[in-house]
């Protein structure tokens, strides 16, 4: 299997799976729907409480080539978000310290569903690589129609006194064109 | 306020299927322009023939396809074009349109090919566009009509500067010189400065708007007043300009009746720690050159500037360069400053294309560029700072797109499609008499000048015989 397939699939040779069904993985599994919960409630600020300092947090682009060239399929010379804790940060205060955070102010009506969770194990033991399909709805003003961003996520999940931080996602959107008019909102 | 009286007829230009002319939606004594022009398909489908034909539009840069063979796919308004170099390093802009049928010749993004090999019937054309054949050669395939010569790929006139590829589909019609006139004297600061140019890095963000094109590319004409109210957050939250967003409105704005502007702002304004001494004289180009270099250049580029550039325009650049400005049509010039948290300040560099996909969508396409001779960490940063900024994600631009969709529904209404949009906002005053470049400068506060000449310019070839 090729390196983006396994980027865009997840890789079905996973020496280090945690089972599904595992204590682990229904813990993550229930950080990732709580995480789904406050974003889908515009709980920002919790949700800042949710990452790690150290967190790098992208969105590469895509493009479309032909199949015996698909590992140029997603392109990380250039993003549509490439975010460290600062920035994400300086996201978070935008709607929660000013008025003017106008791209989402009144807020988009939006709901991640998130499935298709595969945990393994990695080489450091608190943490965990996450893989996740999601959907997220978009919904603003009189608009009949949902705006939808699909996706999988790779995330690494850090234990950190007990609980579960985000410490690296990379989110590979399935658009070589967006169908959304900007990521003022978190994936 | 109670609905305007009907502007003055003004009977120019084709005429619209309820009988007003495009002249007549403008009252050219009150810069006003009725909001129909934002929605309305007859206009749309006049842009296309009347501008998107016409004149130049901004395809990327030949950086994206350094070596023969390699192509990207991009727009010429509604056309989509194949950009290639071809075998002999040259840069040809070719309709994805087989001559045979119709079908997309090329259906990736981009990649490197010696020919292109229509999918459909197989139809086979050379990376610069010529036909080489149809699969069987012996049953002459391709007809017995017309010559081989004849069923090559539609060629636009293609145009580089500074690296950038332009086409225009109108071979006989305005040169590129033409085409910038005046304001290629600023153009030249900004992408003709250096040895090594600039380059991209990476290929363009790409994703829907649901407005008219004219929303973000008129606003692109350097509209200075949005910035104060829909970017507020610079000065609340960024403590851009410290804290004072108004404050850095001051400056001067320059643009043609060709439809292009740029603002140039004072450093001395924007950062008065870091431009001390810039406006009193007390520093030589020099000191300044060493203290606070243009947007996007480092301090090993400098001596390349005075090669490149005159005495004028370096000054010009170190002290108030171009922040923010357009090419007509649908071109957005960003080379902002993004002070950043270790005291240093970096300049970002991002053009943009806002290519209309129907009367109410369009494409934004978001290049960010770096000067080529820059190390690959600093690259990195631009490019981290400018996704950060602008762009899809950009903290800047997600509000604006979230406005242009409103103005694009309200020009639909029957009451809202005769509103106007008013550039009324003059700058009055006399032109600097110092001041050292071409073309229509105006001294102060932000105005409405530039956007007009960017609607004077849509007039213009919209009226065009």
């Amino acid at each position: 299997m090729s390196d983006t397939k396994k980027e865009i699939t997840g890789t079905l040779v996973r020496p280090n799976k945690i089972p599904v069904g595992s204590e682990i993985h229904n813990r993550i599994t229930e950080t990732l729907y709580e995480e789904a919960l406050m974003l889908d409630n515009m709980l920002v600020l919790e949700w800042s409480y949710f990452v790690t300092k150290d967190i790098s947090y992208t969105v590469p682009l895509r493009a479309t080539r032909l199949l015996e060239e698909s590992d140029k399929s997603i392109v990380r010379s250039m993003m549509h978000m490439d975010e460290d804790y600062n920035s994400l940060m300086m996201r978070v205060g935008r709607l929660t310290r000013t008025k003017s955070a106008f791209a989402e102010d009144p807020p988009s009506r939006t709901r991640r569903l998130i499935t298709n969770i595969l945990v393994d194990s990695t080489n450091k033991p608190d943490e965990f690589a996450v893989t996740s399909y999601g959907i997220l709805t978009r919904n603003r003003y009189e608009e009949h129609n949902t705006q939808v961003v699909s996706f999988v996520r790779h995330d690494i999940l850090r234990e950190i006194d007990g609980e579960l931080k985000l410490a690296k996602r990379e989110i590979i959107v399935d658009f070589a064109v967006l169908g959304t008019q900007n990521l003022a909102i978190f994936l | 306020m109670r609905k305007a009286g009907p502007p003055p007829s003004n009977p120019k230009g084709p005429r619209l299927s309820d009988g007003k002319t495009i002249g007549d939606l403008f009252n050219l004594d009150r810069n006003e322009v009725a909001m129909r022009v934002l929605s309305d398909p007859e206009i749309y489908d006049l842009e296309m023939e009347k501008i998107f034909s016409k004149t130049w539009t901004l395809l990327g840069h030949e950086s994206e396809i350094p070596n023969k063979g390699d192509f990207v796919l991009r727009d010429i308004g509604a056309d989509q074009v194949i950009v290639t170099r071809d075998n002999k390093g040259k840069v040809n802009v070719l309709l994805n349109v087989c001559p045979h049928r119709g079908m997309r010749v090329c259906t990736t993004d981009s990649g490197n090919k010696r020919a292109h090999k229509c999918i459909y019937h197989g139809w086979a054309f050379q990376n610069n566009g010529d036909f080489i054949g149809a699969p069987i050669a012996e049953e002459k395939m391709h007809g017995c009509k017309m010559e081989k010569s004849e069923l090559g790929l539609q060629h636009a006139n293609t145009h580089l500067y500074g690296g950038l590829i332009f086409a225009c589909w109108d071979h006989d019609g305005e040169t590129f010189e033409e085409y910038l006139g005046e304001m290629k004297w600023y153009y030249d600061m900004l992408f003709c400065r250096t040895d090594g140019g600039l380059e991209v890095v990476g290929p363009p963000q790409r994703f829907i708007v649901n407005a008219n094109w004219k929303t973000a590319s008129e606003q692109a004409a350097a509209d200075g007043y949005h910035t104060v109210t829909l970017h507020a957050w610079l000065g609340e939250l960024a403590k851009f300009n410290e804290g004072d967003i108004a404050a850095s409105m001051y400056g001067t704005e320059v643009t043609s009746r060709m439809g292009h502007a740029l603002r140039c702002q004072p450093v001395a304004n924007k950062f008065k720690q870091a431009a001390k001494g810039f406006a009193d004289g007390s520093l030589t180009l020099e000191d300044k050159l060493a203290l606070l270099p243009p947007p996007g250049v480092t301090k090993e580029m400098l001596p390349q500037l005075k090669r490149h550039l005159s005495k004028e325009q370096l000054e010009l650049l170190v002290d108030q360069p171009p922040q923010v400005g357009g090419m007509f049509p649908n071109i957005l010039v960003a080379f902002i400053y993004a002070p950043q948290p270790d005291g240093t300040i970096l300049g970002l560099t991002s053009l943009h294309s806002y290519v209309p996909r129907g009367p109410d969508k369009l494409e934004f396409t978001n290049w960010i560029f770096a000067e080529k001779d820059a190390s690959p960490e600093h690259k990195a940063l631009v490019r981290k700072v400018t996704i950060q900024m602008l762009g899809t994600s950009g903290m800047i631009e997600q509000d604006d797109s979230d406005t242009w969709p409103h103005m694009t529904i309200n020009s639909k209404g029957p009451q809202g499609r005769d509103m106007t949009m008013k550039y009324q906002a003059l700058n009055t005053r006399e032109r600097p008499k110092s001041w050292p470049g071409p073309a229509e400068a105006y001294e102060g506060f932000t105005s409405d000048d530039t956007q007009w000449n960017w609607w004077l310019r849509w007039y213009d070839l919209m009226t065009a015989e």
